[in-house]
């Protein structure tokens, strides 16, 4: 699926000028502090934001086309097959759960959808007859997710659906969200504030930033690209400078408490990353995959093999780029091993770097505590 | 004599009732526009349908007379369509009626549409309801409690009216003699033993109307419990 979007919009204090190709798979996630713009991107997809002018179009059909030559499109949000999840989920509050999502369903065209197993799916099985305000932040979520689905769009749109809700209902939705995904296939934009979360779940980000497109890539890249943003104004709330990572689990639970992931072949020893070890219960990981972040400011930097330490994990990296900024220096380093790479951010000191009097192209080791290898999902 | 009285009683009801009906089409509209309303003209369209509020209803029935009479474009419309006089007609108290409860149905309506907003339509529209969609299942069920209290403040207010149907209705039995004029008219005959029992059936009957508003708009028990658990 392929949505094309090439429109200006006003919108204070800036105005949101986006041009830029989205091949929507998966989950693509949209990040920007709060005012960049990127829940009036959402509406305006939604058609929700009537008064652009340019052009927004789904796979062949136009959605909006309100170009100053050529004729002029406008289709309701009603007839756009988008469903949007609001942050603040907008039950209809004169019906129950039940009647929420029979709202959705009845109103849908050509139900393929099985309306109980969409209820399983979401386990909402036991709050069908309970009324809207008996109903925690994270159900109703959880119900607005359900009755978005229900009306079966070809897109799903999600307005900082978690903003509102603690921890632990963030973590249950997050995984529920991908749960959908997997089971459905149902492309899904997914705007939030924070990077953890977009970490998690998005295979793509498009990045905002006062109403332009900073920039569209695959998650890893585009989270290692935001590290070395020049202006970090507001944004530097948000953005912590780190490694993402995708990796491929190894030992779920080596004996030891540690979960064992693999930066390459699944043979060498010296590749592998440490973890404490995942609550299988809670984590209910079938995939062999795992999301994980390290904090650039986690990691510090060794010359020589740090074999007499408590820190579990050694990585031999050779130093790409150094950055300095104040007292602050952010090196990027390189782990290559049969023709495999991943780069790996590191915080120090100006203090340390004078010290280690480090230059790109050296060989260094990274070390860095089981802990800090992060995973927001479990 | 009674049976006067029953007949004013009749006719009171026939206006009040049919008032509400055509002020609950019309002003449903009215009370959207101006509750969606940006311009800097809604203040005079606002203040235009508040005008019966302040002003003497002797100046709108003054003024209503004169537009009714053959002699002007109103009434003489009326005449050529229907082949009737409009001023001192059934037609011209429900017309006079209109206007002067309008604001009584425009206002509660137009606050609960103004308070409901733009969410839940937004909402709706995103699962696929279209405009009229909207209107039957999220915004009237929603709004359900103002649309009661525009109905009885209207009828209400319909069947207390006095100025204005004395300035265009004049007298008529059966066709613009209603409770308030009837009662008008056994105090001037000082009939007023039946004036008591006119005088004491209108207020009796507003006083429940109103108290029957006031326990619909109460707020709902189970919610004022909920609230006194949690806190």
């Amino acid at each position: 699926m392929n949505l094309s979007l090439n429109f200006q919009l006003d919108f204070s204090p800036f105005n949101l000028t986006i041009e830029q190709a989205l091949p929507l798979q998966g989950i693509t996630g949209v990040f920007g502090h709060s005012g960049s713009g990127k829940s009036t991107l959402l509406r305006a997809i939604a058609g929700l934001e009537k008064t652009l002018a340019g052009t927004i179009t789904l796979d062949d059909s136009c959605l909006i086309n309100n170009s100053e030559n050529g004729c002029k499109t406008f289709i309701n949000p009603e007839q756009r097959h988008i469903g949007l999840v609001f942050q603040d989920s907008r039950l209809f509050p004169h019906l129950n759960v039940l009647e929420n999502l029979k709202f959705a369903a009845k109103r849908c065209q050509n139900s393929r959808l099985d309306f109980k197993e969409i209820i399983t799916l979401t386990e909402l099985d036991s709050l069908l007859h309970k009324h809207i305000d008996e109903l925690s932040g994270g159900q109703k979520q959880r119900v607005a997710l359900a009755r978005a689905i229900l009306a079966e769009p070809k897109l799903l749109l999600l307005d900082e659906p978690l903003s509102a809700l603690d921890r632990q209902a963030k973590t249950s939705l997050l995984r529920l969200m991908l749960k959908i995904q997997g089971e459905l296939q149902l492309p899904m934009l997914y705007v939030s504030h924070s990077l953890d979360e977009l970490q998690q779940v998005c295979d793509k980000l498009l990045v905002l930033s006062q109403g332009k497109v900073l920039g569209y890539g695959g998650i890893h890249q585009m989270i290692h690209q935001l590290n070395n943003i020049e202006e970090r104004t507001q944004a530097d709330d948000f953005i912590h400078q780190q490694t993402s990572l995708s990796l491929p689990i190894k030992t779920l639970n080596n004996d030891h408490g540690l979960t064992v992931l693999s930066l390459n072949s699944p043979l060498n020893v010296h590749d592998e990353i440490y973890l404490p070890a995942l609550d299988n219960h809670t984590a209910q990981i079938n995939e062999q995959t795992l999301r994980c972040f390290i904090l650039a400011r986690d990691i510090s930097i060794s010359l020589t093999e740090p074999f007499n330490s408590s820190i579990v994990n050694h990585l031999y990296t050779k130093i790409s780029a150094i950055n300095t900024k104040g007292n602050k220096v952010l090196v990027t380093t390189r782990f290559a091993q049969a023709g495999k790479e991943q780069e790996f951010f590191v915080n120090i000191s100006a203090f340390s770097q004078q010290k280690l009097a480090l230059s790109i192209g050296q060989n260094v080791y990274l070390q860095f505590k089981a802990s800090a290898v992060r995973t927001y999902l479990y | 004599m009674i049976n006067a009285d029953l007949l004013a009683l009749i006719t009171t009801l026939k206006m009040a009732a049919l008032t509400t009906v055509i002020l609950l089409i019309i002003g449903t509209p009215l009370a959207w526009f101006l509750a969606k309303m940006q311009s800097r003209f809604k203040v005079v369209i606002e203040a235009i349908v508040a005008l019966p509020l302040v002003l003497p209803p002797t100046v709108l029935g003054f003024y209503l007379l004169i537009a009714f009479s053959p002699q002007y474009l109103p009434g003489q419309l009326w005449q050529q369509a229907t082949g009737q006089q409009l001023a001192f007609s059934f037609s011209a108290i429900v017309i006079g009626s209109v206007l002067y409860s309008m604001p009584f149905v425009v206002q509660p309506l137009q606050k609960s549409f103004e308070q409901l907003g733009e969410p839940l339509l937004e909402a709706s529209a995103m699962l696929g309801a279209g405009a009229m969609d909207r209107f039957f299942n999220i915004v009237l069920p929603i709004t359900k409690a103002s649309f009661i209290t525009a109905a009885s403040l209207g009828f209400a207010h319909t069947v207390g009216e006095f100025g204005v149907i004395l300035m265009i209705g004049g007298n008529i039995p059966g066709e613009t003699r209603v409770l308030s004029i009837a009662l008008f008219d056994h105090v001037e005959a000082f009939d007023y033993a039946k004036a008591h029992v006119l005088a004491l059936s209108l207020l009796a009957g507003s006083m429940i109307l109103l108290a029957a508003i006031y326990l619909l708009n109460r707020p709902k028990t189970t919610a004022a419990k909920r609230v006194s658990n949690e806190s």
